[in-house]
């Protein structure tokens, strides 16, 4: 009878753990459809777009996939106090980026993140990349297929340089899950099927991708 | 019958001057949505990536010099292979993952034109 009891306590907790912690991804939904952030991110995969005029339609990055793409407590702090990810607007090259995404003020920005960290994907395994410092990652980074080119990054003395068409990669290592980097490289169109960046798998070996995925994961937001 | 004509007349016009220059419009958003990074979205060489820590000078397609010197075939391994398969700088990336080869062909069309130039021949 007593272990009966106990399952039957047990069982009732785990359902209330479970139905605790989905309660919050339900009320991130509700504040993300209520605030209009679905006018210019959508969160349903799989990928939508599948012509280059699909892809300029959108207003935002798609969101499908955020609970592999971020790490939550950069994503928190974000949705808080947004600050430009991309030096220019959003499927714009001769516009500059208006810094002028909503904030979300305290619980909804909490929910929104437990929402939006709720969609994951299994194209994005976990402990593949472990950040650290890496010199064939830097030096494919830098000079071999220079990513620079096209995005920026924080070089000596925090100095940022580099390519204003992508989002900024200053501070991904704190933005970005070490393994969506290496997953988004290695499969880029299961994410972004049409994207103005060249997709380099297949030219880059795997070992080179993992180099630059653990170079990249590696990087610091600049110090103040 | 008259109202069908009136009707069908404007779309089969439509549809086949909408249908000539398809492949120019579609090459245009190409060229916009890749190489204008760099290249500028005239192809001047003037794109948002060029700022001063930039280490070369993306190539002017308008220069019809500049593009003399090279014929569509060194186009065609540039686009494919990037810049290190001319000996050229690695910032041009390789493409050939990314474009179809209709759409390099469309490229080296629409170079052409804004070059209007024929480039080397043979």
């Amino acid at each position: 009878m007593k272990s009966i009891l106990k399952a039957a306590l047990s069982t009732a907790f785990l359902i209330a753990a479970a139905s605790s912690s989905s309660a919050e991804p339900a009320a991130g939904k509700a504040v993300f459809e209520a605030k209009g952030c679905a006018q210019c991110h959508y969160t349903d995969g799989p990928a939508r777009e599948k012509t280059i005029d699909d892809q300029l339609a959108k207003k935002g990055p798609e969101l499908w996939y955020a609970g592999s793409k971020f790490q939550k407590g950069w994503l928190a702090g974000w949705l808080a106090d947004p600050k430009p990810i991309r030096p220019l607007k959003f499927n714009s090259l001769d516009e500059e980026n208006a810094d002028d995404h909503p904030k979300l003020a305290g619980d909804d920005a909490a929910n929104v993140t437990d929402f939006l960290m709720s969609l994951t994907v299994d194209a994005v395994e976990a402990g593949v990349i472990k950040p650290k410092r890496n010199v064939k990652g830097k030096q494919i980074f830098i000079k071999k297929m220079p990513c620079s080119g096209c995005h920026q990054a924080s070089g000596r003395k925090g100095k940022i340089s580099g390519g204003r068409s992508g989002p900024s990669l200053v501070g991904a290592g704190e933005r970005l899950n070490p393994d969506w980097i290496y997953a988004y490289l290695k499969n880029p169109t299961v994410f972004k099927p049409v994207k103005a960046m060249p997709t380099f798998a297949g030219i880059l070996k795997d070992k080179d991708i993992k180099n630059v995925a653990t170079y990249v994961s590696n990087f610091k937001a600049k110090k103040k | 019958m008259k109202r069908f004509l009136v009707l069908f007349v404007p779309f089969v016009l439509a549809s086949s001057i909408g249908g000539a220059p398809a492949w120019s419009a579609e090459t245009e958003t190409v060229f916009k949505f890749y190489c204008a990074q760099c290249h500028g979205l005239g192809g001047k060489g003037d794109g948002p990536n060029v700022t001063k820590d930039f280490p070369v000078t993306p190539r002017d397609f308008t220069s019809a010099k500049e593009m003399d010197k090279l014929s569509d075939a060194d186009m065609k391994n540039v686009i494919l292979d990037g810049g290190p398969a001319v000996s050229k700088s690695p910032l041009m990336p390789p493409w050939g993952k990314t474009l179809t080869s209709e759409q390099v062909d469309g490229l080296i069309k629409h170079l052409r034109k804004l070059c209007k130039c024929k480039g080397k021949q043979g």
